[in-house]
């Protein structure tokens, strides 16, 4: 027939600006992009190459300051850009639906979930009362909520993260729309709610026969629903290819260096952990708990144990890897064995000494052995302080590193150690990268001699290559200065590579403990299996 | 949630005896019954029977904390302290140190007070919300920055400019309505019309500016993007969805104004001459009667922690985050 | 005329201690990129630089009317200040009652008795108002041959600041007369056209105060004869003190209570959350109406300790503000006490406590240089709302005293006069413009460092590139 002439979507030599009309920043240059009824496109790119602007422009709901300053979208060959814009409200909805990454706050917060499907159906498909209601709660059921009836009366903040994102795909498939835009639906949530979510995507749009462009930066995702991948640099477009000849072999340079910097779930050969190394440190039953008030009294009834009953322990040099999803405890029980939480019970040994029963004056002399280093690199620095002050201030607090001129040459050796430049100590925290603020942080920790580094998600933050990078770093410091590392991670991938021996953590316990060849090739525990099964793999066809 | 709510209502009661050790202090410790005295009986010539007189009249010649004259219990009970605090606590305000009844005052010149302050709050309501609706709606605009000029400038100008130029233009030049007074019943209105106006006038530049700021930090958000991908209209987006939103800030900060509406506003009733609760307080600022102005201070403090305690109410009523929990 | 030496009223002092702590805060600010960063913003807008222009010519009238000599010219002593001297000629030739601006015959008719005995009622020549002249007709070419001279003055002095400006902005613009045209553009890199034009006009009225004032009352007289120019400068440096000074008095509670309370938590967070609930929970108006009673009963019963009129006066605006600050020092508290509550979970807070850094030292380094922007932002906001306090308590005899110079008391003496005819409307209008000119300074001002030094509306507002970018490509 006629329309399969033309593409669902067509958009042609878009351009997107920011700033000033004299001196533009571009963000989106020169876009072609088509996708076919029934087919699914995937937008790859890394933070900033303007994936998400993309799917903006598309829909006309760019910020204030971005503006369109060329090309066009054409939907069933129809040009969006000119259309007035309240015919652009019939198409926005009806004919093109959007899921946006974080459900939490994309869902307005006091009205009904049943509402804000319901006010979709009453625009595009002047749908009213008794059949509304029906249709509402059909919708529910179609993406996986139980008791639809008594849902649609309730609000996003009594839905879990899970069904918020189910939620949002019901309002977005509530207009029945040809093509649906999905803006990374899936980077909010866990592996195991990742794949439930990617599989109801996928079936919806395959019963419905719609176009879908997906947006994502992980590779994983895109292999799982993709027809075609296109990938994104810089706001240009670096390939498009269909998903077999793209995953076997990426024709631009760029794309082949963001597949090699993938950490992947494979074994690894040479890097073998020290052998009969001491014990460095030794949790024993560590509880952390959290009360829950209630009452007029706000006495406090039970007690959440995010720490339940964990033991583990880790050799002077070795790298032990905890992974579990979010909410499972792992950063509580980082936190709780640097003692920056209180213990409720159980003992924490570093070379012996029980740290759980250290005075804060005693245990402050202790610090310099246990360091930190956290996900969030912008949060981890103090933005009003000089870079060259951030590393200094573990030493001046423990009384190390001599004089003053001294602490600065030691702080300028720590830079470059890291790999950044000496003359970046007198810098803010801002004028630095993801990937740059993540070395500060980690020259920080270095600076008062630490033997054991905790760190807390240090590259879930970063793009893949800078995570690559950081990642050799570590490993790097490791070898040279013989460090040890509890390294608290959500990604499989990242553990395989770095990682001695792996602690799978749920819901406050320790499932299962080992080495890396153990856990990850031949897990004991149905929750870790369940973890592993859920990782998209790349190369094994999707379910 | 009703236990938040009787949480909340406790916290009140503490509060409540902080406020009373306040002014006790200010009022009976800072200075003496006997300066109290003096200054009502006259500075220069005033002999200590007089003094001791008037403060057994009005039961001031008690000791503050601790009476020793008296036995057992009641050495800490029968205390200046603990009888004003008991007074004050069961709503007896006695008599003013002029001689009148508190009470019968307070009750008589309630009406006028909120005559006049309730309209003006809906008013002023009503005409900021609408104003930064539509600023908000046509942001960026030029009627959006001449709104702005607007504001800025209403704030600067002080509120006596407000009373004293409306008085002068409307009541004296245009002689549209009485200058001041008072009537009671249908007639009030002609004395309403203008103080209701001007206090109105002079609070809204800075609430339109404060709404509009919450309208916009609103449609920020992303679930007005999300709206708008929806495909809803703008008028929609605004209305239903932001509104709904921006409300729950804005209510709450109204609703905790609410019981302050029966103390009146002390200086437009002043001007006006209205003989509501704003103009009984200057007055008995002006004839320095102790006695009124501390009742005044705890009526003021009370209604305020009501009003606290009507804002929790609200949160509870108007989002279903605190509601539902 | 000045017998006795320099009096340095406690008012006075507290000002100077507030100019020094500014001009501290500023070489500190020069060295620290992230204190100087907001408020290059801040000048970088043409309509807070010159609004900054007419606070800091209020702020110097007030700083002049604050150095006090002795004096003890009449019967009596008294204490007058540099500003005083400065307007010698306004002070010290008062009429007799109302007059009303530029006139040279009193605003009430008074019985005069003619030489040959009869009475009449007349409008009588004022004593010192056009008192040059020989004939009044000849005021108007007076008035105007002496403006226009005015007018050339602040002219004058105009285009040299032009000149200077140019003279700094030479080089950038190759050339003095390039320089000019880059400034009357409003092509510089400093907003120089805004602070020049605010400059301009400000020497305009200069020039024709520098003119005119000494030969009329170019604003009329009040009621005992005081002319109404005088009163209402003398009224700036009440004005800016209690804009400033409250908050002055009250911050350094506000910041100990409130991050003491966010970082410490349990007990100290109650206690502190306690008292300034209580304290907020008293309606202001009244605390300050009792703080006022209190404070007239204390000073009638102990009027022999105040030395002077003046340094009572002094001591009640001292204590006016002291109350103030007491009823605004909740709401600052409040919300330091909720930004230290977020500040202290923030991950360089733990990374302290990890390296071993001992809670004062958190405090210093980590939590008092991000809380700064609150105070910052608040002592601005606050400064225009106390201002105009200033007039309405004042109006109902809880404000300064009655014999201290106050657009309050300029209001409160006058308002009952409009209803004369003709209205004497001169007193009102005067202390209202002279009021409303720096709120309106300092609101536009107060506007432009909200809008540098608070992060959040920066991210609302989205104006970098950066950040936007951020914002919309998620991660």
């Amino acid at each position: 027939m006629n329309a399969s002439s033309v593409p669902l979507l067509a958009v042609d030599g878009l351009r997107v600006e920011f700033g000033p009309a004299a001196a533009p920043a571009i963000a989106i240059n020169d876009l072609h992009l088509t996708i076919e009824r029934g087919e699914t496109l995937v937008l790859v790119g890394e933070s900033g190459s303007g994936k998400s602007l993309t799917a903006l422009a598309i829909t006309r709901l760019l910020p204030a300051a971005a503006r369109i300053t060329g090309g066009g979208v054409w939907l069933d060959g129809a040009n969006l850009f000119t259309l007035p814009s309240a015919a652009m409200t019939k198409i926005r909805g009806r004919r093109i639906g959007f899921i946006f990454q974080e459900p939490q706050v994309a869902l307005n917060p006091v009205m009904r979930i049943g509402d804000q499907i319901a006010e979709v159906m009453q625009r595009h498909l002047g749908l009213r009362g008794a059949e509304l209601r029906t249709r509402v709660t059909d919708a529910l059921r179609a993406v996986g909520i139980p008791e639809p009836e008594r849902r649609a009366r309730e609000y996003s903040h009594q839905y879990s993260g899970g069904m918020k994102q189910r939620a949002m795909i019901a309002i977005a498939l509530a207009g029945e729309p040809d093509l649906l835009i999905a803006d990374e639906p899936t980077t909010a949530l866990d592996v195991t709610l990742q794949a439930q979510i990617l599989d109801l995507l996928k079936a919806e749009q395959r019963r419905r026969g719609m176009g879908m462009l997906f947006i994502t930066h992980d590779f994983g995702v895109a292999w799982q629903v993709a027809d075609r991948v296109a990938v994104l640099k810089g706001g240009r477009l670096v390939e498009t290819a269909p998903r077999g000849a793209f995953y076997r072999a990426p024709r631009d340079a760029y794309s082949r260096a963001l597949f090699a910097a993938l950490p992947k779930l494979e074994r690894r050969a040479s890097y073998e952990r020290p052998l009969a190394a001491p014990a460095l440190l030794e949790v024993e039953n560590l509880r952390i708990e959290f009360p829950i008030r209630k009452g007029v009294f706000r006495r406090v009834v039970d007690r959440v144990r995010a720490v339940d009953d964990v033991s583990l322990a880790i050799a002077e040099g070795e790298t032990l890897a905890v992974v579990g999803e979010s909410g499972s405890g792992k950063t509580t029980m980082g936190r709780g064995i640097l003692r920056l939480l209180p213990l409720a019970g159980g003992a924490v040994r570093f070379r012996g000494e029980d740290l759980a029963g250290l005075s804060e004056a005693a245990l402050r002399r202790r610090r310099r052995h246990l360091q930190i280093v956290f996900q969030d690199s912008y949060a981890a620095m103090n933005p009003r302080m000089l870079v060259g002050d951030i590393v200094a201030e573990g030493m001046v607090a423990q009384d190390l590193g001599g004089s003053r001129a001294a602490r600065a040459a030691r702080v300028r050796e720590l830079l470059e150690q890291v790999g950044l430049e000496p003359g970046h100590a007198a810098r803010y925290p801002h004028e630095f990268s993801g990937g740059q603020r993540q070395r500060i942080c980690i020259a920080r920790a270095l600076a008062v001699e630490p033997t054991l580094i905790v760190c807390d998600e240090p590259t879930s933050a970063l793009d893949v290559s800078v995570q690559a990078q950081i990642l050799d770093l570590l490993r790097d410091l490791q070898q040279r200065l013989g460090l040890s590392f509890l390294f608290i991670t959500h990604n499989l991938g990242v553990v395989a590579q770095l990682a001695h021996r792996v602690a799978v953590m749920h819901r406050g316990r320790i499932v299962e403990q080992g080495t890396v060849e153990q856990v990850l090739f031949a897990p004991a525990h149905d929750y870790t299996r369940q973890l592993l099964a859920a990782v998209p793999k790349i190369g094994a066809e999707a379910t | 949630m009703s236990a938040y709510l009787i949480r909340r209502l406790l916290y009140a009661l503490p509060i409540l005896v902080g406020v009373n050790v306040i002014t006790f202090l200010l009022f009976f410790v800072v200075n003496t019954p006997d300066d109290m005295a003096r200054m009502q009986l006259g500075e220069r010539h005033v002999t200590q029977e007089a003094i001791d007189k008037w403060k057994a009249e009005r039961g001031y010649d008690r000791p503050l904390f601790w009476n020793g004259a008296a036995s057992g219990f009641e050495q800490a009970t029968d205390t200046l302290f603990i009888r004003s605090t008991v007074r004050l606590f069961t709503f007896d305000f006695g008599r003013s140190d002029g001689g009148r009844d508190i009470g019968g005052d307070l009750r008589q010149r309630m009406g006028p007070s909120l005559a006049i302050a309730v309209p003006v709050l809906l008013l002023q309501l009503v005409a900021a919300l609408g104003w930064a609706l539509v600023i908000a709606w046509l942001r960026g605009s030029r009627l959006d920055v001449a709104s702005a000029l607007v504001c800025v400038a209403m704030m600067s100008v002080s509120g006596l400019f407000y009373i004293i130029g409306g008085q002068y233009l409307v009541a004296k030049l245009w002689r549209l309505v009485p200058i001041s007074g008072y009537d009671y019943g249908l007639a009030s209105i002609k004395f309403l019309v203008l103080p209701v106006v001007i206090g109105m006038l002079i609070a809204l530049g800075p609430n339109v500016r404060w709404y509009r700021t919450i309208f916009l930090e609103e449609m920020g958000r992303e679930y007005v993007r999300m709206a708008r991908a929806k495909g809803l209209s703008d008028a929609r987006v605004l209305f239903v969805h932001v509104l709904r939103n921006a409300l729950i800030p804005i209510l709450t900060g109204v609703v905790v104004l609410l019981p302050s509406l029966f103390l009146g506003a002390l200086i437009t009733e002043a001007f006006f001459a209205i003989p509501g609760l704003g103009s009984y307080t200057i007055d008995a600022l002006q004839a320095q009667d102790f006695a009124i102005v501390r009742t005044m201070v705890f009526l003021g403090s009370l209604l305020y922690i009501v009003g606290l305690l009507l804002t929790d109410l609200s949160y509870v009523v108007a989002d279903p985050r605190v509601r539902l929990q | 005329m000045i017998q006795g030496g320099l009096v340095v009223l406690a008012s006075d002092a507290c000002l100077f201690v507030l100019v020094a702590s500014a001009l501290a805060y500023w070489t500190i600010a020069r060295r620290h990129e992230h204190l100087r960063a907001p408020w290059r913003e801040v000048w970088a807008r043409p309509a807070a630089a010159g609004a900054a222009v007419v606070l800091g010519f209020f702020i110097a009238i007030a700083l002049v009317d604050s150095i006090h000599f002795s004096t003890r010219d009449e019967a009596q002593d008294d204490v007058v200040s540099l500003l005083d001297l400065a307007l010698e000629s306004l002070r010290t030739h008062p009429e007799t009652s109302y007059s009303a601006p530029f006139a040279t015959h009193a605003y009430s008719r008074e019985t005069v008795r003619l030489p040959d005995g009869r009475v009449h009622r007349e409008y009588p020549r004022l004593v010192s108002g056009g008192a040059h002249l020989v004939a009044p007709t000849e005021r108007p070419a007076d008035i105007a041959r002496r403006a226009v001279l005015g007018l050339a003055l602040g002219l004058a002095s105009g285009a040299l600041a032009l000149l200077g400006a140019a003279c700094v902005e030479r080089r950038r613009h190759g050339g003095l007369a390039a320089a000019c045209r880059a400034i009357v553009g409003g092509r510089t890199r400093r907003p120089w056209r805004s602070l020049l034009a605010v400059g301009c006009a400000i020497a305009l009225l200069l020039g024709l105060g520098i003119a005119l004032a000494p030969w009329y009352h170019v604003l009329g007289t009040d009621k005992v004869g005081t002319d109404v120019l005088y009163q209402a400068l003398k009224s700036v440096r009440t004005g800016i003190l209690i804009g400033s000074l409250t908050t002055f008095i009250s911050l350094p509670f506000a910041l100990a209570l409130g991050v003491a309370a966010g970082y410490f938590r349990g007990p100290v967070d109650d206690a502190v959350q306690y008292l300034y609930t209580t304290l907020s929970s008293i309606p202001g108006v009244l605390l300050i109406a009792a703080a006022a009673l209190l404070l007239d009963v204390h000073m009638s019963r102990h009027a022999d300790t105040f030395d002077s009129l003046a340094a009572r006066a002094d001591l009640r605006l001292l204590a006016l503000c002291g109350i103030l600050g007491i009823t605004s020092w909740t709401s600052l508290c409040r919300l330091l006490r909720a930004e230290t509550l977020k500040l202290r979970e923030v991950e360089y807070v733990a990374a302290a406590q990890a390296l071993g850094v001992r809670s004062p030292a958190i405090i210093r380094r980590h939590l008092l240089p991000n809380v700064m922007h609150i105070v910052m932002i608040t002592t601005v906001l606050d400064f225009s709302g106390l201002v105009l306090a200033e007039a309405a308590l004042t109006y109902i005899d809880i404000g300064v005293d009655p014999s201290m110079e106050s657009w309050g008391n300029m209001i409160n003496a006058a308002r009952l006069e409009l209803a004369r005819e003709p209205a004497v409307w001169w007193s009102l209008v005067a202390a209202l413009v002279f009021m409303f000119v720096l709120v309106l300074a300092a609101n536009v001002f107060a506007d432009a460092v909200r809008d540098a030094f608070d992060p959040r509306l920066r991210r609302v507002g989205a104006e970098s590139i950066a950040t936007l970018a951020q914002e919309t490509s998620h991660r």
